[in-house]
């Protein structure tokens, strides 16, 4: 019979969320107090080695894979992840992962490479949500699209924005549409910090309307890669007419959220008696196969 | 010969697979095929002229390319499907088509049809009302009596009261039929999976009322007998919306932690829960149609008579069967599902969710563009939705 002994040599729990642009991995020891975390491209020739990742981060936090006791694979490529104990969600995880942060959040948004989602928590647990996965807009890609349009890079986009109180009202929220309308109005002279301040409010809005569904209250956290850009989050503000809360590194919510739960997957089983202590893990490589019919 | 040697949920794959089967062989021997749209035609005139109903499904797998010449992209693509499969000539074993005002796009559908579909030559449309109200009722049984004068032509010989009894209570007996078959995924786990109940539904609606029939008492029998059976899982959900033919989405549900129990849409329940009350006559058929198919393109509220609203007892008056099958089924969790620009599912959507929240009971609205390709995003949400239910 299993029981809490075999966790006492293996008291790190892992979680590795790969998602559509990036991939992170994160390791936490038993009270859930996160050791190292690794942030890499998942990009083409990347997907084949999501391991990457995960090797990174154990030889940040020092720790072997041996000690590892439990890994939980979150993200788009989660069920690709062959070395993972267990698959959840990334909306699940990113719920778990907020809350830990920040323990009276009761929604968080996450803008992230090609989604959108908006998570309603109680008590640290995902109680209802609504996500942007159709379509670019509102996403990252849209911020991508008029970096590219303009030949500039994300963060120095994000900076000019500032300083303007005075931004321009893109019309569409098309990635496509609103590529050309950011083209006439440069041409018909209006200033550049109007119309960034413009795209980020176009975004916040889109996404805002998505939460407004869910009702929005406070505190309200913000996540993704887009969270880092300093225009999108003043913009966030502006069309949610509340601060929201942003962590040090909001790209890896959802991989701290995955080892936490990891961590509890892990010490639920050997309470049941059901924890495998001696299984061989190796990390073998992770394929990640996007847009695969799910079956 | 395929169809002859296999029955049961074996035939009714092969039925699934190819729906025309059937058909096709009825039609060399002299049978008219009608192909009918949506729920609302009453197709027991049809059988009662000796012709064979055909309920007419788009292809989810089929790419939708011929339809952009007679349609919008921004309407219902389920509809745009099946004006698609019909343009590509692939309902060329049709005699005909018979569709209703159930919505704006599938009246147009209808006319679409007369105007490009060249190998069904006959086609009629049936006015529907969008209130149960008493007027509304008479009014629809007019347009059934049109309908019925206009079949009467292509069938060569008047309606006899006799033959209308004949098909209401074989179609009746279908209804039950199908009770039966819902009622072996009451138990905990169900005795029959959602996805072979589709493909079994699907062969129904391929196949006459009496082949139908003797389909369905086939799998019954089967499915009480059989040793395997589908596991125990942690949800047992309804899902709801409006026409899902194809097997794929109930495939993806099950691919996960949970079955679907029962539902609440057109290929399911909602075809086969009222039956035509005696005596049969073409008012019984209106009352049928208009008033006992629950279905949202019919408006149902509290206040027949009354001038001030209450929005619970509107609740109530349009959900009160929903609850029932949660109940009876023992559901725990709801997939509301829609396809892509349907205003008639979308806007009862709301409502929905807080009367479902009123009885405690989560859910999660989905929706997808009528594509096997567009379902693969849903996966994800539909296991953080099995994941919050813990």
């Amino acid at each position: 019979m299993p029981g809490m002994d075999d966790l006492t040599s293996r008291l790190y729990f892992a979680g590795i969320d790969i998602g559509s642009t990036m991939s992170k991995a994160t390791i936490v020891d038993a009270d859930g107090k996160m050791l190292a975390y690794v942030v890499g491209p998942t990009g083409a020739q990347h997907r084949l080695r999501a391991n990457k990742v995960m090797e990174d981060t154990l030889s940040k936090a020092g720790v072997p894979l041996s000690d590892i006791a439990y890994i939980v694979s979150t993200g788009y490529g989660r069920v690709n992840v062959p070395f993972a104990d267990k698959q959840i969600t990334e909306l699940t995880c990113h719920a778990r992962g907020v809350a830990a942060l920040f323990p009276d959040v009761k929604t968080a948004i996450d803008i992230g490479g090609q989604d959108a989602k908006v998570l309603k928590i109680k008590n640290g647990r995902l109680v209802d949500f609504l996500t942007n996965d159709k379509c670019a807009a509102g996403t990252g890609r849209f911020l991508e699209v008029a970096a590219e349009t303009l030949g500039l890079d994300l963060n120095e986009m994000g900076n000019i924005s500032l300083q303007t109180d005075t931004p321009v009202k893109i019309n569409s929220l098309c990635t496509i549409f609103a590529q050309q309308e950011i083209i006439s109005r440069l041409s018909t002279g209006e200033p550049l910090p109007d119309i960034l301040a413009g795209v980020y409010i176009a975004i916040a809005t889109r996404v805002v309307k998505l939460a407004r569904q869910l009702k929005v209250e406070v505190p309200v956290v913000f996540t993704g890669g887009v969270a880092k850009n300093a225009g999108m989050v003043k913009a966030m503000e502006t069309v949610l007419g509340v601060p929201v809360l942003i962590p040090e590194e909001p790209l890896i919510t959802g991989a701290l959220g995955a080892a936490i739960l990891a961590r509890d997957e892990a010490f639920k089983l050997v309470q049941r008696g059901e924890y495998q202590a001696h299984r061989e893990k190796k990390l073998t490589e992770a394929r990640v196969d996007f847009g695969e019919k799910a079956k | 010969m395929v169809i002859a040697t296999t029955k049961g949920l074996s035939k009714a794959h092969e039925i699934y697979a190819d729906r025309g089967q059937r058909v096709r062989e009825l039609r060399k021997a002299g049978k008219k095929i009608i192909g009918y749209i949506c729920l609302y035609p009453p197709i027991e005139i049809i059988s009662a002229l000796g012709m064979v109903p055909f309920r007419v499904f788009g292809d989810m797998s089929e790419p939708i390319t011929a339809a952009d010449k007679v349609s919008t992209t921004v309407v219902c693509p389920f509809l745009r499907s099946i004006i698609d499969l019909g343009l590509k000539g692939k309902f060329n074993f049709l005699d005909g088509i018979v569709g209703a005002h159930t919505c704006d796009i599938g009246m147009t559908l209808v006319i679409s049809w007369r105007d490009y579909v060249k190998d069904a030559p006959f086609s009629h449309l049936i006015d529907v009302p969008h209130t149960d109200h008493d007027p509304a009722v008479d009014y629809f049984e007019g347009q059934i009596n049109s309908f019925k004068r206009h079949l009467e032509e292509l069938a060569g010989e008047k309606l006899s009261d006799d033959k209308l009894k004949k098909a209401c209570e074989l179609h009746n007996k279908q209804r039950k039929l199908v009770r039966e078959l819902y009622d072996l995924r009451k138990s905990d786990p169900p005795l029959l999976t959602s996805v072979e109940n589709i493909e079994v539904l699907v062969a129904v609606f391929s196949l006459p009322v009496d082949e139908g029939n003797e389909l369905l008492e086939d799998v019954i029998k089967e499915v009480r007998e059989r040793k395997v059976k589908p596991v125990k899982k942690k949800a047992r959900l309804l899902v709801w919306g409006p026409v899902f033919d194809n097997t794929s989405l109930y495939e993806l549900i099950e691919s996960v932690d949970a079955n679907v129990v029962v539902d609440d849409t057109c290929v399911g329940t909602r075809a086969f829960w009222a039956d035509v009350k005696a005596p049969y006559n073409l008012h019984a058929l209106a009352k049928r149609y208009l008033v006992d198919i629950k279905c949202p393109r019919t408006y149902r509220d509290s206040a027949h008579h009354e001038l001030e609203r209450n929005y619970d007892k509107d609740l109530d008056s349009r959900f009160n069967y929903i609850k029932k099958a949660i109940a009876d089924w023992k559901v725990n969790g709801a997939i509301l599902q829609s396809v892509k620009y349907c205003d008639t599912h979308g806007y009862e959507v709301p409502n929905l969710r807080h009367y479902l929240d009123t009885l405690g009971i989560p859910s999660i609205y989905i929706e997808h563009d009528y594509s096997e390709r567009s379902l693969a995003p849903i996966k994800t949400r539909v296991e953080a939705f099995l994941e919050t239910l813990g």
